[in-house]
């Protein structure tokens, strides 16, 4: 009895031994295909690897992004206009050139080894690309992974700049795509433009990506809304419907091998859902609310950080100069008076929001004016009740008047609707506000409904601001190109137009400042403020990069972002 | 019985129709088409109107309306003029969440009102049933959003019983099971507060008829007396309530989907009003339509099993 004691024991005891034992890893011996770049050209090869077996497989490591939208648009980097599908196709598809990770005042190249210097041949400018070798596009289901070649950034260009098969359309006009060779792009354009406008055409952003030509040919242009192939830091996997796109690291990335193994996008829209989930800890990274309280009350969660960073969309009011009693330039200026830009700001609160000056925002692009710029001309508009009461009077107002007009449901537009409400009712403009869903709000005021459109943009530079919202050209309804001129403003248009085509990069920068000078003299439109973008995230997330401003409009997931726990 | 299940079915399909009619014009007198929602508002107005052709918006009404039906007919309801998926694989891959949410949510509220309600009847103007009482109307006044984030805060952050928010993975089903917990306890308990009301109500007017009175007089047990006798009687209303719950739940579930950031058929059909996804809308209403005729149905039938004095 004893024995059988002492053996049963000692069994018993071998066999924790063995289970706690470090298993010796076998040594494994396989031949693998691999595609290798030789003089130029890809080729397969077969390569003896010899490695051991791991004893466990490690857990992959996925970012859990919560985004506020209901649900994905498109993944086609030429038709993706909302910020959640700008995100995505950020981290699927890359650019000629880039706008660096995180600060989006400096470009350096992408797909291109160098950023290009123009040549002028005659009259038109050449950009010529050298593309780097190597760079692979995403295998699907249809097309392997391949070589990314100038004959591909040529289709994706020539797509880009086809109203059919891209939004983005108008910014690729009068100009023309060659490849000379197989890693060289040539781009001429028929009328000059200064790097300032050129680069942002050519980066990633918008018409920039470029998209391989091989498998948007194999699935068309419908399924590949929905499964998308490019050459960026991470490739499509699945996308659930109302619930997460899941993106997978590209193992044959050409700046190297992402640190995390994917991208699990999720589609959030209730924040407090992605509150709880962050402090939950089923995610990493979510959408914050564009609030200084909101922003003070997650930094002091434990394990929460929360950044603030840039490109700030900008709110101005415009008024259009063509309905009565907007259309005298006393209403205007008095309207100008009787705001204060603080009223507004503590709206959404510091650092979310900072006070603009100019149409375009100083803080982000140049071109703009500055507080102390405007203040030197006399066309700060500080707020002066009394003298906004003057000016009625003096215009002829001094009972005021009634305003209808729509706003959207979102807060970056009833808030500041609602406070323009409040403050002008000071000088007795009675304001009536019908609010309504977002895209009804954007058709309706194309339908010019508003005399007062109060409207929150990005745009990419000086000129595409101008351009859109001060050219006769855009003016709603009846424009040549109607877009979003709601001042129904044509006193710029060659203003804008000369420096359009200015080589100079100081002389374009100060024609572009006279030209809202103009604007602000004529009180057009009354620039509000700039309401930055807001992400939180666990404490174990790196991003990779320092954050001031991402034109993509999230905190960019690149191939340097890991999770450090 | 097989005649009244056939035209109970044949009467669907003018009903189907009559709310295709109806959703495909009112969706487009709202502002706003799906080129214009779909391109954002920095596309070029040449890219717009490229995207309305392609959309087949540009054609006559009258075109894109019977277009539309014949598809239908067919059994195709179209690709979504967002993203480009069938409708069809869209639906199928979100029709589990909110199926699994429904009858979660009912049988929450009907296993727990049922009873409930029962026992305040039973002991009326007791203690437990002024609480009974009080709850119930608490639960109809608190909206489902708000409880939901409630009860996510308490189960999911505090506790950390519970995920806080997503589906979870259909093919796993214990994870599924984790993900559906509290969504289907925050719609089941605002259904609980109807369930029991309407409950208590019926069973207050059974309990004082004179069957009951003469049941008791003659010794039946109590329990007999009220599950055999009085909530047999009053089962019809009960029944009724529980069907238009399961009727409602599948587009009201929308706040709760919203909020435990569940895929589902609520959520898709607001999305696609937002996004003005016109062949969306029209198909998942179509959709809707058949599961509210399936339900009526079902809940018809049901009267026939609960009351035999109820023929089809």
């Amino acid at each position: 009895m004893k024995r059988l004691g002492l053996l049963i024991s000692l069994t018993m005891v071998a066999a924790l031994l063995a289970a706690c034992a470090t298993p010796t890893p076998e040594v494994i011996k396989e031949t693998v295909k691999e595609t290798v770049i030789v003089e130029g050209t890809p080729k397969v090869v077969e390569v003896e690897k010899v490695g051991t077996a791991a004893p466990e497989e490690k857990e992959p490591v996925f970012l859990r992004y919560a985004d506020k939208a209901a649900d994905l648009g498109t993944m086609d980097p030429h038709f993706a206009a909302s910020t959640n599908d700008r995100n995505l196709v950020d981290m699927i598809f890359n650019g000629l050139v880039r706008y660096k990770p995180g600060d989006g005042s400096v470009f350096e190249p992408d797909l291109a080894e160098a950023l290009p210097e123009p040549e002028l041949m005659g009259d038109k400018q050449v950009w010529t690309f050298k593309l780097r070798r190597g760079v692979m596009c995403h295998p699907s289901e249809q097309v392997p992974s391949y070589e990314l070649t100038a004959e591909d950034v040529v289709w994706s260009l020539l797509k880009s700049a086809n109203p059919d098969t891209s939004a983005y359309a108008g910014e690729y006009n009068n100009m023309t795509f060659e490849a000379v060779d197989d890693y060289t792009v040539k781009i001429t354009l028929d009328s000059p433009i200064s790097k300032v406008l050129f680069y942002p055409k050519v980066a990633d952003y918008a018409g920039g990506f470029i998209v391989c030509k091989k498998p948007y040919e194999a699935i068309g242009a419908e399924t590949f809304k929905t499964q998308p192939s490019g050459t960026g830091p991470f490739m499509f996997d699945s996308y659930s419907p109302q619930e997460k796109v899941l993106l997978v690291a590209n193992p044959d990335y050409f700046r190297g091998r992402p640190l995390l193994d994917g991208v699990d996008y999720r589609y959030m829209p209730e924040l407090n859902s992605r509150e709880l989930g962050l402090m939950s800890g089923e995610l990493d990274v979510i959408n914050g609310a564009a609030e200084g309280i909101w922003v003070e009350r997650m930094s002091q969660e434990p394990g929460i950080r929360v950044d603030v960073y840039g490109v700030g969309e900008v709110a101005t009011i415009h008024f259009d100069i063509t309905v009565e009693p907007l259309d005298n330039p006393l209403v205007r200026q008095a309207i100008a008076y009787a705001l204060d830009r603080d009223e507004f700001l503590a709206l959404f609160g510091e650092p979310v929001s900072a006070n603009v000056y100019s149409p375009v925002p100083a803080q982000f692009l140049a071109g703009g004016l500055t507080q102390k710029e405007v203040a030197e001309l006399g066309l700060e508009y500080a707020y002066d009740l009394e003298k906004a009461k003057e000016l009625m009077a003096e215009a002829g107002y001094a009972d005021g008047f009634s305003l209808e007009m729509v706003s959207s449901e979102r807060e970056s537009y009833l808030k500041n609707y609602q406070s323009m409400q409040a403050q002008l009712a000071e000088i007795g403009i009675d304001i009536q506000i019908n609010v309504t869903d977002h895209s009804s709000m954007h058709s309706l005021i194309r339908e010019d409904v508003n005399p007062i459109v109060i409207y929150v943009a990005w745009r990419p530079n000086a000129d595409v601001y101008l351009t859109r919202f001060y050219h006769s050209d855009s003016i709603v309804v009846t424009g040549a190109k109607p877009d979003t001129n709601f001042s129904h403003y044509a006193a710029i248009d060659d203003m804008i137009e000369a420096a359009r085509i200015e080589l100079d990069p100081d002389k374009q920068i100060q024609m572009w400042k006279d030209a809202q000078i103009k604007i602000l003299e004529d009180m057009v439109s009354y620039p509000l403020q700039y309401q930055n973008q807001v992400t939180a995230r666990r404490d174990y997330v790196d991003f990779g990069h320092e954050l001031k401003s991402v034109l993509a409009l999230y905190a960019q997931i690149t191939e340097n972002t890991r999770i450090t726990k | 019985m097989l005649r009244y299940l056939a035209t109970r079915l044949m009467l669907a399909i003018p009903t189907m129709l009559a709310v295709l009619t109806l959703v495909f014009f009112v969706v487009r007198v709202i502002p706003g088409d799906p080129a214009t929602a779909a391109l954002g508002d920095y596309a070029s107005k040449e890219a717009v109107e490229a995207m309305r052709e392609r959309m087949g918006l540009n054609d006559p009404l009258l075109v894109q309306y019977f277009r539309f039906l014949g598809e239908v007919l067919r059994g195709n309801l179209g690709t979504s003029m967002i993203t480009g998926k069938p409708i069809g694989e869209l639906v199928l891959q979100v029709l589990p969440y909110t199926l699994q949410l429904t009858l979660s949510s009912v049988l929450v509220g009907a296993i727990l009102g049922v009873p409930i309600g029962i026992y305040t009847a039973v002991h009326r103007n007791s203690f437990i049933d002024y609480v009974g009482r009080v709850l119930s109307l608490a639960g109809l006044s608190v909206p489902a959003f708000y409880l939901g984030i409630l009860i996510m805060l308490l189960f999911a952050i505090k506790f950390k019983l519970f995920p806080a928010v997503g589906g979870g993975d259909l093919d796993d089903l214990k994870d599924n099971l984790m993900h559906l917990a509290l969504p289907s306890l925050t719609l089941g308990l605002i259904m609980t507060t109807s369930v029991t009301r309407l409950t208590r109500s019926a069973m207050l007017n059974v309990l004082s008829e004179h069957y009951v009175r003469t049941a008791r007089a003659k010794g039946l047990e109590e329990r007999k007396v009220i599950f055999r006798h009085a909530l047999r009687a009053a089962l019809v209303p009960i029944v009724s309530i529980i069907g238009i719950w399961a009727a409602n739940l599948i587009a009201d579930s929308v706040l709760t989907e919203t909020v435990f950031a569940r895929p589902g058929l609520g959520k898709m059909l607001v999305g696609a009003i937002m996004q003005r996804d016109y062949t969306a809308l029209q198909s998942i209403m179509v959709i809707y339509t058949v599961f509210v005729v399936v339900i009526n149905l079902i809940t018809d039938l049901i009267y026939s099993a609960v009351d035999p004095r109820i023929t089809h």
